[in-house]
Formats: structure tokens, sequence, C-alpha cells
């Protein structure tokens, strides 16, 4: 085989193994940032983050009613605590999420990438 | 309220449902931190005894619960990647979890779905009396996926995957599989009324037809359980190392394989024979 298309089909081999690998660990990252309270499922994202924050940040710490993932209300008593528990998963899953990526980033082969 | 996973195993003479039922039990144990059931038939546990992993089955689940083995003429076709076969498919009684699970929530799960993560922890305590499968969520991407893998037929209404069903022991969740059962018996008339292929049972369309009635005929997408990680049969898991499991990913489904690695994540694996082959180093994970 002509040496030049051998390193093209590598290549494609390559960017099928990268693609599925940067897939699947979005799908990871996506399933650790649902996070389950209180009879509600909650998505973990900025909007949330936001929210809450902000709501803290106005004294609406007991007894609030946050509309969860599926749009049904769900009681938190103590929206502070809700709060750090969001952020600590917040931060946790999107520095696991960096790491991976970059070690995805910086394998150059098809060994490596399923090596991760 | 006790948590807990329920799983059927039914063997044939092709797939050793007991053995994946072993792995996939042990692993879920380990993972979700809950006590597992076995559903299963006196002939397989038989055979479970004559390969010697009956006493690991019996570390993995708290319950072994002995039924009458479903007779049924259900065939389909698996592949093992480019070769396949028409093999019995024994899966006509899952509307039993209802009346059988020892659990008041009952995580569901086929004996093929392998789950390496804690995701599914977070759905104990959502309040819905039964969530299905939302969708099948293919390792490729989206063009694998046919209309069917979506529809219950080309005219017929969304399909859940029953890979994965949680439930609640109440009067809800008893109507839901009550359902069940009925469109399962009267599966071709529920083929006429819904358009699909009535040659050979699958619970995820009986389950997405039940699903479908008692939402009041309409499409409620609320409250399911996540999208079925899958590796389809075509697909080889090739090897397993520490916590990474390996696959020859057949991406555009002719043959032609690129490779992938997961960890950390739940995934049905449809090839059951790759999953025999490995069997010894997905026994150590658990």
């Amino acid at each position: 085989m002509d040496q030049q298309l051998k390193q093209a089909l590598d290549f494609a081999n390559y960017q099928q193994t990268f693609s599925i690998q940067k897939k699947v660990l979005k799908e990871r990252m996506s399933a650790k940032l649902t996070y389950g309270f209180n009879g509600g499922l909650f998505r973990i994202d900025r909007t949330l983050l936001t929210f809450v924050d902000m709501l803290c940040a106005k004294d609406r710490t007991s007894g609030v009613i946050l509309l969860d993932a599926n749009e049904n209300p769900v009681l938190v008593d103590d929206l502070e605590e809700f709060r750090d528990e969001i952020f600590r998963r917040y931060f946790e899953v999107t520095n696991e999420y960096f790491e991976q990526h970059q070690k995805i980033k910086k394998s150059r082969s098809v060994e490596k990438l399923i090596s991760q | 309220m006790t948590q807990g996973i329920l799983l059927y195993a039914h063997n044939n003479r092709t797939v050793d449902y007991a053995l994946m039922s072993v792995i996939a039990g042990g692993l879920a144990k380990k993972n979700l931190q809950v006590p597992v059931s076995l559903i299963t038939d006196a002939s397989t546990i038989a055979w479970m005894k004559e390969s010697n992993i009956f006493n690991q089955a019996e570390t993995v689940f708290d319950h072994i619960i002995v039924v009458d083995r479903p007779t049924t003429d259900n065939q389909r076709r698996l592949h093992d990647g480019q070769t396949g076969q028409m093999i019995p498919f024994i899966n006509t009684n899952r509307s039993t979890a209802y009346d059988l699970t020892p659990y008041d929530r009952t995580l569901l799960i086929d004996s093929d779905f392998f789950i390496l993560s804690n995701s599914l922890g977070e759905y104990w305590n959502v309040d819905a009396d039964v969530m299905l499968g939302s969708a099948i969520n293919d390792i490729y991407d989206d063009s694998r996926v046919g209309y069917l893998d979506r529809h219950v037929s080309d005219t017929g209404v969304k399909m859940y995957w029953a890979t994965t069903v949680m439930f609640s022991k109440n009067a809800n969740a008893k109507l839901f599989f009550d359902t069940v059962n009925y469109v399962k018996e009267n599966y071709s008339q529920f083929a006429d009324v819904f358009r699909f292929d009535c040659r050979q049972f699958r619970n995820d369309i009986a389950f997405s037809v039940a699903k479908h009635i008692l939402d009041g005929y309409q499409q409620d997408d609320v409250l399911s359980l996540p999208p079925v990680l899958s590796a389809l049969d075509k697909d080889i898991l090739h090897g397993v190392n520490g916590n990474t499991l390996t696959f020859l990913v057949d991406h555009k489904l002719t043959n032609s394989y690129c490779a992938a690695a997961i960890s950390n994540i739940d995934i049905h694996i449809m090839n059951k024979q790759s999953v025999i082959r490995n069997k010894q180093a997905l026994l150590e994970l658990i």
C-alpha cells in the first residue's frame, strides 16, 4: 500500500478512536453531574450553580423550592448545604474532566488513547 | 426502605446467562453498594453447579429465586462480531419482577448490563414509581442507531429500553407491570395497534407500550433513567485491563473496526460471547 494512503488510514483510525474516547468521557462527566436530591433530580450546570448562589446571596436559604431537571418542584430545606454540595461535585467533576481531556489530547496513538 | 438490584438468567444452549448474571450482579453490588437478587430456573442452577460458579453466585446474590423456566419459542439473531447465529431467547417473564422482587425499590437490569459506576445510585430516591432507560446511547455515535431503535415501529411510539428499569413496590408500579403482562399476553393484537413486528417478543416493546398507555397515550419523557450506553453485538469486547474495558467497534457496521476503551461508566454489552471469552478478567473485577 502506498505509504501516504497508509498514513491517512492510520490517522482515520486514530480519529475514530479519539472521537469515541471524547464522547465516552463526556457521557461519564454528564452522569456524574446528575444529582438526586429529596425526590428530585438535578443537573448540575452553570445555570443551577448561579441561581442557587444568587438565592444564597439574597439570604433565601431555608425552605426554598427549586425546579429540578424535569421541572418538578423540590423543597430544599437548607440551600447553603445544597449549594456547597453542588459546587463540590461540579469542581470535582470538571477537574477530572480537564485531566482526562488533557490525557486524551496528548495521546498520539490508538494504543495510548485506549490505555488512558 | 430496602433497595436492591434484580436480574433474570435463563440459560440456553448457546449463551451462559447465569455466568453473565454473576458478573453483572457482582459489578452492580460493588459499585452501587446494594444487595442483588437473581431470578432463575432449576436447569440454570444445575448448570451453575456443573460449571462451578454456583458458589460465587451465592456470594453475589442475597436471594436466588427459583421460578419455572418460561416456555417460549422466541428466537433472535445474535452476532459475535462478524459472525451470527439464531438463538433461543428466554426472556418472557420480566413482568413478574414486581411480584418477585424482595425490595421496596428495585433496579431491574439485564444480565448484559454492566454497572461500572455509581451514577444510577442518584435515582433511588427520585419521586417516580417506574422509570425506564430513556433511549439507546450507542458507544460510537447516533449514526448506528436506527429509527426502530428509537421507536417500536415505523409509525409507532417511542421506544424505551427495558435494559434498566427502576420501580417502587406500590400500586402504580403494580399496575404498570400488570399492563406489561397484558401487552405480552396479547402481543399480536397490540402489534396490530402499534404496528410493531410481533414475530419476536421484545421486553423493550412491551414496556414501551405499557408506559405509553399508562401515560395517557402520549409521550412523556419526564422521569426516565439515563440513556443506555451500548456496544452493539457486532462490536467485540476485546479485553479487560484493570478497570478498563477495551472494545473493537464496528463503526460503520461493515466489519471495519476501530478501538475504544471505557472505564467508570455503565455499559450494555450486546455481544454476549465476547463477555464470556473475558469471563475471568470480568469476574476479577467484582
